[in-house]
């Protein structure tokens, strides 16, 4: 199935189509939620929500970038906002403790390993996840994008809507910020 | 030296190499129960989210403090009803032939 019959499918509400969607973009909306938010059962909600997103909105998609370059886009978005309304609930923890609908503790776990980290490299893993977090936003997205998502300049700069240039540039800058962070560290 | 420099290097490489994650089993099914349970245009209700109930109960409170200061400058006011008004309520009762000693006349 093409590119253009899967969007046309989409459009015509088959379910044969969604289908084909989910089994095409399912891992890459999740490694990239997950490398994001590093939380995996947020990474499955978050996951969830972008193909529901991707249903309600293909109408007006307007296909001026790829299908890939768009789910991308979402899924990052998505993380984004569930990372600001997380740190909002933190922030107002005992408000939302007192009329959140469900009244469950906000939950942030201390330490994230992403699944696909190699055994003996787990805990400098850690360490830079936990790093990759303090990082300004564009540079994290840049960053997770490269090195959990390996994607291309090329493609990180359609899902940013930016240049390759500038790509290059904010992961420079990531880097940088990391070593700094890393050295920072006790030893 | 050396090895704080190492020691970065090693952090900073410890993605290579990673295993893209994948999406947990049974996703495809979730994502439909999920869509099925969430009709589009059904919201969920405004009346229980945390800041409608904040601006609301704010709200409540300040037309309580509003009516309370109202009440207190009436008050005020009726406790000293000036020379003038109490000579024209006389006045009023002498023209109707309201004063109470008229009664027992």
């Amino acid at each position: 199935m093409t590119e253009q019959e899967l969007i046309y499918g989409l459009r015509n509400g088959e379910e044969f189509a969604f289908r084909e969607l989910v089994n095409l973009f399912q891992d890459r909306v999740f490694n990239t939620a997950l490398g994001l938010l590093q939380h995996t059962a947020d990474a499955e909600d978050i996951a969830q929500e972008v193909f529901i997103q991707v249903y309600r909105s293909v109408n007006s998609f307007k296909e001026e970038a790829s299908l890939s370059t768009w789910v991308y886009r979402i899924t990052v978005t998505k993380s984004l906002d569930h990372l600001r309304s997380k740190k909002r609930k933190k922030r107002f923890g005992f408000v939302s403790s007192l009329f959140g609908a469900d009244n469950k503790p906000v939950y942030d776990p201390a330490e994230f390993v992403h699944p696909g980290v190699q055994l003996d490299r787990k805990e400098d893993a850690a360490i830079l996840f936990s790093l990759i977090e303090q990082l300004p936003e564009n540079q994290r997205i840049a960053f997770i994008l490269n090195k959990v998502e390996e994607l291309s300049y090329r493609e990180i700069a359609g899902i940013l809507n930016s240049t390759e240039s500038a790509v290059d540039s904010l992961l420079q800058r990531a880097r940088q910020n990391l070593r700094k962070k890393i050295n920072e560290l006790p030893p | 030296m050396d090895n704080k420099i190492n020691r970065s290097e090693h952090i900073l490489n410890s993605l290579d190499g990673l295993q893209k994650a994948m999406a947990p089993h049974f996703f495809y099914t979730r994502l439909i129960g999920r869509m099925q349970n969430e009709q589009p245009g059904k919201k969920s209700n405004l009346a229980l989210r945390p800041v409608f109930l904040t601006i609301s109960l704010s709200v409540v409170l300040l037309l309580n403090i509003f009516v309370l200061a109202r009440m207190n400058n009436q008050a005020d006011t009726k406790r000293t009803i000036p020379s003038g008004d109490a000579a024209t309520i006389q006045s009023f009762a002498n023209a109707y032939n309201l004063n109470t000693e008229s009664v027992y006349e």
